[in-house]
């Protein structure tokens, strides 16, 4: 939806991840899409140098997030809500629709 | 070169300046304004420089490299200081908006470009706003003691930030601290005048 803009369909996904999910972690977000967590990293990398992502560490985990200081935040997010709706209802569900019930410890 | 004993003013007057005379056009933000606001009652070692402009990392390393730094994951450093210097994307902005009024320090034909106080006010409110940070709002109240700011212009900014709330904390904590006599001195007087 966005790769025009964002010259990269990768870029695309790990920003409507995070969008969705509020905070995502590389190997997660590498896992959902089936990439190599490199390529994942390099991405997030990118986006927090420009300051569009934040990421703190919790525990040994680098979370990113939104950055609420990027100025262009809200307009971002307007903006990826939209392709959002843009999106197939299956690839919503599968990537898109955050789990947020806990889950015990040691179900697969 | 050497850089040994030189303060965060006269390092970040001469690192602006440097930068500047290679095209490279930054404004100083972060804890570093609140140093030089404050004398430094707050002492930061981090040097920000939000980039006025789109400039490739690889001319930034070239031009601090000729004096010296050494590129350190995101940041650079050098031997003789303990200051780190980081660059931030373009552009300048508190919150959802951009700054106002750039302040300048002029020392000789040196200029520093930096926050104004009021924005370097904000930079700070925007972080204890957004990630609660207590240390941020503490050097929000040492800027405003230290010196004028508009208040006026911060609530307008909050309220569109939707931070009406944490402004009245800030608010509320910037009076007592500002009352010469303390908060204790002032409930003493509010319980006398309650007795009369």
């Amino acid at each position: 939806m966005l790769e025009p803009l964002l010259e990269s369909e990768k870029k695309e996904k790990v920003l409507l991840y995070i969008h969705v999910h509020g905070e995502a972690y590389p190997m997660e977000i590498a896992r959902a899409f089936e990439y190599y967590v490199n390529t994942v990293q390099n991405q997030l990398q990118k986006l927090e140098n420009g300051g569009v992502l934040y990421s703190r560490l919790k525990g040994k985990v680098r979370l990113f997030g939104m950055n609420p200081r990027y100025a262009f935040k809200k307009e971002l997010e307007t903006l990826l809500a939209k392709a959002l709706q843009f999106i197939p209802e299956a690839e919503k569900e599968r990537y898109y629709t955050p789990r947020l019930r806990p889950r015990r410890t040691g179900k697969p | 070169m050497t850089f040994k004993g030189l303060s965060l003013e006269d390092l970040a007057l001469f690192l602006s300046d440097h930068l500047a005379k290679q095209g490279i056009d930054t404004v100083l933000s972060g804890g570093a304004c609140v140093s030089i606001y404050t004398q430094n009652k707050y002492l930061s070692y981090d040097l920000d420089f939000v980039l006025l402009n789109y400039v490739s990392r690889k001319k930034i390393a070239s031009a601090l490299q000729s004096v010296g730094f050494r590129e350190d994951g995101r940041h650079f450093r050098h031997a003789d200081t303990p200051f780190i210097i980081e660059f931030l994307a373009p552009p300048p902005s508190v919150g959802e908006e951009p700054i106002g009024r750039i302040e300048e320090i002029r020392k000789g034909r040196m200029v520093l470009k930096l926050l104004s106080p009021t924005d370097c006010v904000k930079d700070r409110l925007a972080a204890y706003y957004h990630w609660n940070d207590r240390q941020s709002l503490e050097q929000a109240i040492l800027v405003c003691l230290a010196r004028s700011v508009d208040l006026r212009e911060m609530e307008r900014w909050s309220v569109k930030e939707g931070m009406k709330e944490k402004f009245g904390s800030f608010q509320d904590l910037l009076r007592r601290r500002a009352s010469p006599r303390g908060p204790s001195a002032e409930a003493a007087d509010q319980r006398k005048s309650e007795k009369t």
